[in-house]
């Protein structure tokens, strides 16, 4: 839905990694829409397409009968993106530090970093009913 | 993504276009070094001046070219890194990591 200042949109698709341009490809599309710096939609992008790629891969296992849905929605200068999986969930504490010497040359497990890095406001849920929902949150005045 | 590559005396040059962000795109890059690796082609320039931005996975393809050319007596270097691309190589520490050049020819001098 679109109003002046305000919509909400959302994307649900399968657990396929050619799933991840499409996201991004929805994701830049409404940003654009609402005069978003290309800077911070970069930004964006790659923090939302990091949460895919978990959503798809660590999430739900890449088994499409489970299904990945990213949300946007947009008011008064705020933006909030969530990306919610139908996996088993983790804990965002036990991830290695991809800082460490004997993590820096590993091909995976940066992640999560590079979103907490990019985006201040990051919140991980874990619903009872199951999967991971994760929401990033931009103000952009 | 899409991916052109070229050679100069020897050494590979890549030069991919677009975003690496994961997907079945960014495995032509990871396939195409481990491709040049078999041929015996172990000097390596990656040319990002025409890559948009790139995630993790993006990195871990740059890590996994690194590690399989130097295991191999070989060497990937980085030319022409972005803004973006290089704040991201700052933050994971990476930037310690990769030799890298503000142009291919400077790249390519350093195989000398």
């Amino acid at each position: 839905m679109i109003d002046n200042d305000s919509f909400s949109d959302s994307l649900t698709f399968p657990s396929t990694t050619d799933q991840v341009a499409k996201a991004d490809e929805f994701l830049e599309t409404w940003l654009r829409k609402i005069g978003v710096p290309e800077d911070t939609i970069a930004n964006l992008a790659i923090a939302v397409t990091e949460l895919v790629n978990n959503a798809i891969k660590h999430g739900n296992k890449l088994k499409k009968n489970k299904m990945v849905t990213v949300s946007i929605t947009y008011a008064s200068g705020n933006i909030e993106i969530t990306v919610a999986d139908e996996g088993e969930g983790f804990n965002p504490e036990n991830i290695p530090d991809p800082l460490a010497e004997e993590n820096l040359l590993k091909e995976i497990g940066r992640g999560i970093f590079i979103v907490n890095s990019l985006i201040d406001d990051v919140k991980f849920q874990f619903p009872p009913r199951g999967g991971t929902k994760v929401t990033i949150k931009k103000n952009i005045g | 993504m899409k991916l052109t590559s070229r050679e100069d005396n020897g050494i590979v040059i890549l030069e991919p276009k677009g975003k690496i962000m994961g997907g079945p795109d960014a495995t032509v890059l990871h396939d195409q070094l481990h491709e040049f690796i078999d041929q015996n082609k172990k000097k390596v320039v990656i040319d990002l001046a025409k890559v948009e931005w790139m995630n993790s996975t993006g990195l871990g393809i740059l890590i996994s070219g690194l590690t399989t050319l130097r295991n191999n007596g070989g060497e990937l270097k980085l030319a022409r890194v972005t803004e973006k691309i290089e704040s991201l190589l700052t933050i994971t520490k990476l930037i310690t990591v990769f030799d890298s050049y503000d142009s291919v020819e400077e790249a390519l001098k350093s195989f000398a």
